[in-house]
């Protein structure tokens, strides 16, 4: 009897998963932002958080070490490279004290301090995001340190994204390569805006950019920053590596690259103090 | 009680190994799947029903980490816990091969499914990318698979009911 009842069973508990799931996305996708599931992801989130800062911690050497391998083909190089790599992250982790003043070194060498008084708190990416169909990376300072929802996250080279989910101690930021993330974006020379979306890793695209615009190759793309934008205005994105022209369109495409290396973030500022320049 | 407890431990090393570890060492710029891999190795061992559960469960947990309608992934990995622990009772083969082939095309379907559903709900993932992270993410599980079968083995047997269940 109990053998002939166990499949019926477990197609039920099948069946009844497979309901809670479709639910679960339903109310969801219908609660946006405010849903109970979103307290629920907070509550996640912090929970593993705190697991991969005590997990990167330890094993950020490691993985440098094993990136190290996959990258470099000979084995001299390859050694030279790990060491200075090992050298490198032993250095930072011990001068943490040290970490603003770094910061502010590749901010000063950006003229982004100098040009757009951005202030803010410096962190450590601690994580980056579980699933391939997503970008975005958990930083080591959250709603304790005066991170918000939606500050913008730049690095000495130019901009990273913004924060979408804040923990007392721990932040998700979505990078501006996320298929999701939108930029308003303004082109150095002509001053020609345009939107800026993600590309699943690869160059971002600028679009809205009028026809007559003159676009000039390796070009530098800056933040917009229109008024109520979430980014102030002239943060270093990218530069110009394409510009696609259909005979048709009434827009032209561009192909930006972005001026951050997103393989290998470490060091972040939270712009929590805004521009004041 | 204990069961459900090892499972939990074992998800949460996935999601936050995937996350740290794997999140630098990539293959062609894809992480593995350890949740999807997790749940396939525990329904080939203990059968559809704790398949389709640690599947719900596991899929919940990494989709709270997402910033996405939650749900996708646990309806993803439900069915394939139940699919997976359905498939195994057909097949009779010891290969210790078999694990391995298992992981490697299950990642593949499951997350071409997964890909799919958010296509559904209006998240494009560009069909190319999106098999070309399908095809990775199951080659990357099936090298990783005789590295994790037998952690994930010994917690399934220390933790197992003492009941014997003949699915």
């Amino acid at each position: 009897m109990a053998l002939r009842s166990r499949p019926r069973n477990t197609r039920l508990v099948v069946i009844s998963l497979v309901m809670m799931s479709l639910l679960t996305i339903t109310l969801d996708y219908r609660g946006g932002q405010s849903g109970p599931f979103e307290v629920a992801g907070r509550a996640t989130v912090a929970v593993v958080g705190a697991l991969q800062n005590g997990v990167s911690k330890v094993v950020r050497p490691i993985g440098a070490f094993f990136s190290g391998i996959a990258h470099v083909a000979s084995l001299q190089s390859e050694n030279n490279k790990l060491k200075r790599q090992v050298a490198d992250l032993q250095r930072r982790t011990a001068e943490r004290v040290s970490l603003e003043r770094e910061n502010q070194r590749l901010l000063a060498l950006a003229h982004l301090e100098q040009t757009l008084q951005l202030h803010g708190v410096t962190a450590t990416v601690i994580g980056e995001s579980v699933g391939n169909f997503e970008w975005s990376i958990t930083i080591n300072r959250g709603s304790s340190s005066g991170v918000k929802v939606d500050t913008p996250v730049v690095t000495g080279n130019g901009l990273v994204g913004h924060v979408i989910e804040v923990t007392p101690t721990t932040s998700k930021v979505q990078l501006i390569i996320d298929p999701s993330s939108a930029v308003a974006a303004r082109l150095s020379s002509s001053g020609e805006t345009g939107l800026l979306t993600g590309q699943r890793g690869k160059d971002l695209t600028m679009d809205l950019i009028s026809v007559g615009a003159k676009v000039f190759p390796n070009e530098p793309v800056v933040t917009s920053g229109y008024q109520g934008g979430l980014y102030p205005p002239d943060i270093p994105v990218g530069f110009v590596s394409h510009v696609y022209q259909a005979p048709n369109d009434l827009t032209k495409l561009i192909s930006v690259r972005p001026a951050v290396d997103f393989s290998s973030l470490e060091f972040v500022l939270v712009v929590t103090g805004g521009s004041s320049g | 009680m204990r069961r459900a407890l090892g499972w939990t431990v074992v998800v949460l090393t996935a999601l936050v190994l995937q996350s740290t570890v794997f999140a630098q060492i990539k293959l062609g710029g894809t992480k593995p799947e350890l949740v999807y891999l997790v749940t396939i190795v525990l329904a080939f061992l203990e059968g559809p029903a704790s398949g389709a559960v640690a599947g719900f469960g596991g899929g919940m947990a990494q989709d709270f980490l997402l910033n996405q309608p939650k749900g996708i992934t646990a309806l993803t990995l439900t069915l394939l816990g139940y699919g997976v622990g359905l498939l195994r009772q057909y097949v009779v083969t010891p290969s210790p091969i078999l694990p391995v082939v298992l992981v490697g095309a299950s990642t593949t379907v499951g997350v071409l499914f997964y890909g799919v559903v958010r296509f559904l709900l209006g998240f494009n993932p560009g069909a190319l990318y999106l098999i070309k992270v399908a095809v990775l993410a199951g080659v990357y599980n099936a090298i990783l698979t005789p590295l994790l079968f037998p952690p994930i083995r010994r917690v399934a047997k220390a933790t197992r009911a003492n009941k014997v269940f003949r699915w």
